[in-house]
């Protein structure tokens, strides 16, 4: 176990290598600079402010000085957003990145988990129909549809919530996490009925009924575990891309998380920027990957590492 | 000891009943504005983005102040200009303070244009004081030949006088001294204590404007409060000004609908029609000192001919195009520079007082004297941002050109970092091309034409740089605005460029806001404005 969470480890810093150096060089093979702006600016400003970032050095020279910079925790200063360094910009986006990601991920178990047990349990009623119309509406109108059509009627009509920013305390919460977590709770429904369906079939099940046992209880401590494992490999990869932000989400709602950057400093040639998101994202994979991989062995023997 | 189980959950109903006592729809005491996308820098020397020039224009205070295009007396109460017009005296007002209280004098105006100059403050705004104005010294600094502010031609010689010295009479630099755009005070101390950082960090930057910073939240807002040091702080109306980072101009305009902003940054092109209709009071489109021009390639050899670039110039149909095609409300343009300053007898092309039917007959003529026609047809592709606007403009031309002329022309929109590169790697015919002025008069564009000042138009005029020459020298601005006039003509009878349209801002103001003046140069205030 332990030499294979060494090797896992060294595998993914080999790969963040990988990462950081490709985007680093790939990255300026775009056209234009991060200063490249208005024409009106003279040789030598440009110069200068240019001399004031390095970006006058050899490639190779400004690759070192980043590296050299990451391993000391430094990703360097924003080209576009100069008061800030780049680790205050992810510091700064992350909680509400974060804040608003968790809640969706919790909102969409709770209820995705919830709704698809009463749909397989009362298969065929009214209720489980409605849950399955509902299910495939999440997964098939696309968020940037469904959003603004909440903002008009939920924001702009009723006025329950605002329509972005985050002003209001949890009322601005409210809009983002229910967009954010309905094609979760669409695809976790569909998933926990279906797999529940599955199970209450397996004879297991059928013994612990035949014993006896209550069918509530049944439900509760027998099928449900068997049940909510195909839910908790979805979990794993879901959660890690809705905590890292949601740019469409995040730009819809005008909140101050970290997903928008994604776009924008790469469409601003905000090179610091770009890496230090890249680097974060890939941490985030690597060690979810990890985190999965030590999961499943610890749960189903027939996949030990030793 | 008593009132503590009482009190519990009346806390909790209190709580409960603020949390859910509707929307905390903007406070009746705070004017909401839009500024797009995030800004860029909060420092009053670096920031080099007009959205920010707004939060910054209510925090510092130049010179001089603007309210829409009138010049006002700022920090300065007065000034006089030499006979020759290259020398500038401001007197401050008496008993000018930082928002910290410190006595805000002279040497704070010289040490912040000595900032914005210093090479290692890797700022852009050092070029409005080599080539908007050339303040005797700055390009020496910009160069790092010196940084000694003895060699500055801007001086303080006691607390309340501030002496600029000119290379060349510049009547319009009274409209770069205003606001926070190009010359703000520096305030030493705090400067000194917190570096960079301090102009962000609320609790420690220190301003000398209308309104100081309370809070600043990067990607979402910054609040700012009224000044009560502020020497006109009795005529500020407003007590707070909230700035709303809103990147996306539908989620704007929805935020403005449910009044959570009652300014905005922009509007929606596709809204424009039902805006107009359902919000006319609102919705505010006011012309901005922003020209679209096509430059044609010099050095391309088609382009060589003026009997083509000409053809081109005059089969486009500025209206149609403005009014039927790109419906953003821009100002079909037949001058080069637009003709912001009354006082400006503003040259057209030759061809602007016919109509469009000669124009095109004309055109066809030109083209077939080029050597073009139905054997020999021209290809040209036009370079344009990804912007929408500017695309459904280039696609409306390229139609026109097919139409008229039976020119091939491709629309190549790139993205904006892509496209300013292109300029230069010069792998393009026609350029689609805009600036965007300082100040509302002709100089503001003209001189980015001289052949010695801009690389990528490849133009050669002697005419033109002896024209250019002539205005420059002139210190009476009337007299001044005659000879770019001059100039102006000799660029457009070159056709090296075929002017298209004057851009416009678009913005939702709310009934809410009074005072409101729209601006060319797009400055606003909020110390000038009202709130119900």
């Amino acid at each position: 176990m332990l030499l294979f969470l060494i090797r896992r480890l060294a595998d993914g810093l080999l790969t963040m290598a990988a990462l950081l150096t490709l985007t680093f060089f790939v990255m300026r093979l775009a056209p234009g600079g991060p200063f490249s702006s208005n024409r009106k600016i003279s040789p030598t400003i440009r110069a200068n402010v240019e001399a004031a970032y390095n970006l006058d050095q050899p490639l190779v020279a400004q690759y070192l000085r980043y590296v050299r910079g990451v391993l000391q925790f430094d990703f360097g200063p924003s080209f576009r957003y100069r008061d800030y360094t780049v680790a205050d910009i992810l510091l700064n986006g992350l909680p509400f990145s974060l804040t608003i990601g968790l809640w969706a991920a919790l909102v969409a178990t709770v209820t995705g988990v919830t709704l698809g047990i009463l749909g397989a349990l009362k298969r065929n009623s009214l209720l489980d129909y409605s849950t399955g119309t509902i299910a495939v509406i999440g997964i098939a109108i696309p968020i940037f549809v469904l959003a603004p059509l909440m903002q008009v009627y939920f924001a702009v009509m009723l006025r329950w919530f605002p329509v972005g920013g985050w002003n209001d305390g949890w009322r601005s919460l409210v809009l983002p996490v229910v967009a954010l977590a309905l094609p979760n709770i669409a695809y976790i429904s569909r998933l926990t009925r279906n797999s529940m369906i599955e199970t209450m079939r397996e004879n297991y099940v059928r013994t612990a009924r035949a014993k006896g046992i209550g069918r509530g209880r049944v439900i509760r401590d027998h099928a449900l575990t068997g049940a909510i494992l195909p839910v908790v490999a979805y979990l794993g990869p879901a959660t890690a891309a809705i905590i890292t932000g949601s740019i469409v989400i995040e730009t819809i709602f005008a909140l101050p998380g970290i997903g928008r950057h994604f776009v924008d400093a790469a469409l601003n040639r905000d090179y610091p920027l770009v890496m230090g998101i890249t680097i974060l994202y890939g941490f985030v994979l690597i060690t979810f990957n990890i985190g999965a991989d030590i999961l499943r062995g610890w749960l189903d023997p027939r996949v030990r590492h030793d | 000891m008593t009132k503590r189980p009482t009190a519990l959950p009346a806390a909790i109903a209190l709580a409960l009943a603020v949390a859910l006592a509707g929307p905390a729809a903007a406070q009746d005491d705070t004017l909401d504005r839009g500024i797009g996308s995030e800004w860029s820098s909060l420092d009053p020397h670096v920031n080099f983005d007009a959205a920010a020039g707004w939060i910054l224009s209510d925090t510092y205070e130049g010179l001089v102040n603007y309210n829409g295009d009138d010049i006002l007396p700022g920090a300065a109460e007065r000034w006089e200009v030499s006979e020759d017009g290259l020398t500038y005296t401001f007197h401050l007002r008496e008993g000018l303070v930082w928002s910290n209280g410190d006595p805000l004098v002279a040497q704070d105006y010289v040490d912040g244009l000595m900032r914005t100059l210093l090479p290692e403050t890797g700022s852009e705004r050092g070029y409005y004081f080599t080539s908007v104005v050339q303040v005797v010294g700055a390009a020496d600094i910009i160069e790092g030949e010196t940084d000694d502010p003895a060699t500055l031609g801007m001086t303080a010689p006691d607390d309340r006088t501030i002496v600029i010295e000119l290379e060349n009479p510049a009547p319009h630099i009274l409209n770069i001294l205003g606001g926070a755009f190009s010359m703000p005070p520096l305030h030493g101390p705090s400067f000194e204590a917190g570096g960079m950082g301090v102009f962000s960090n609320p609790a420690q930057v220190v301003t000398n404007g209308a309104y100081v910073f309370r809070e600043v939240v990067p990607q979402s807002h910054v609040l700012l409060e009224r000044n009560p040091l502020y020497w006109d702080a009795d005529n500020v109306q407003i007590p707070f000004v909230k700035y709303h980072v809103t990147e996306d101009a539908s989620t704007e305009l929805l935020r403005f609908q449910a009044g959570e902003i009652e300014i905005t940054y922009d509007v929606p092109l596709a809204q424009m029609e039902a805006l107009a209709q359902s919000h006319p009071d609102e919705l505010v489109v006011s012309p901005g000192v922003n020209i679209v021009y096509y430059s044609f390639n010099l050095l391309h050899e088609p382009f060589e001919d003026i009997n083509l670039r000409r053809a081109l110039t005059l089969a486009i149909d500025r209206e149609t195009l403005e009014e039927r095609i790109v419906r953003a409300g821009a100002t079909p343009n037949y001058s080069f520079t637009g003709g912001f300053d009354p006082d400006y007898d503003l040259p057209t092309i030759a061809e602007a007082a016919m109509t469009q039917a000669e124009r095109n007959a004309l055109a066809q003529e030109l083209y077939a004297e080029a050597g073009y026609g139905p054997g020999n047809q021209l290809s040209v592709n036009i370079v344009v941002t990804v912007a929408e606007e500017s695309v459904r403009r280039a696609q409306g031309i390229a139609l026109m050109w097919q139409q008229v002329l039976g020119v091939n022309a491709t629309v190549e929109p790139q993205e904006r970092k892509a496209w300013l590169d292109t300029f230069y790697a010069g792998d393009w015919d026609v350029f689609a091309d805009n600036l965007i002025g300082d100040f509302p008069g002709p100089e503001t564009f003209l001189p980015y034409m001289r052949p010695s000042a801009e690389a990528g138009y490849n133009w050669e005029s002697p005419e033109f740089e002896a024209a250019m020459d002539i205005a420059a020298a002139q210190t009476d601005p009337q007299a001044r605005l005659d000879a770019l006039a001059v100039a102006e003509q000799i660029l457009l009878d070159d056709y090296i460029v075929a002017p298209i349209a004057i851009l416009n801002s678009r913005q939702m103001v709310s009934n809410r806001v009074g005072g409101w003046i729209p601006s060319l140069v797009g400055y606003s205030n909020s110390q000038f404005l009202t709130l119900d």
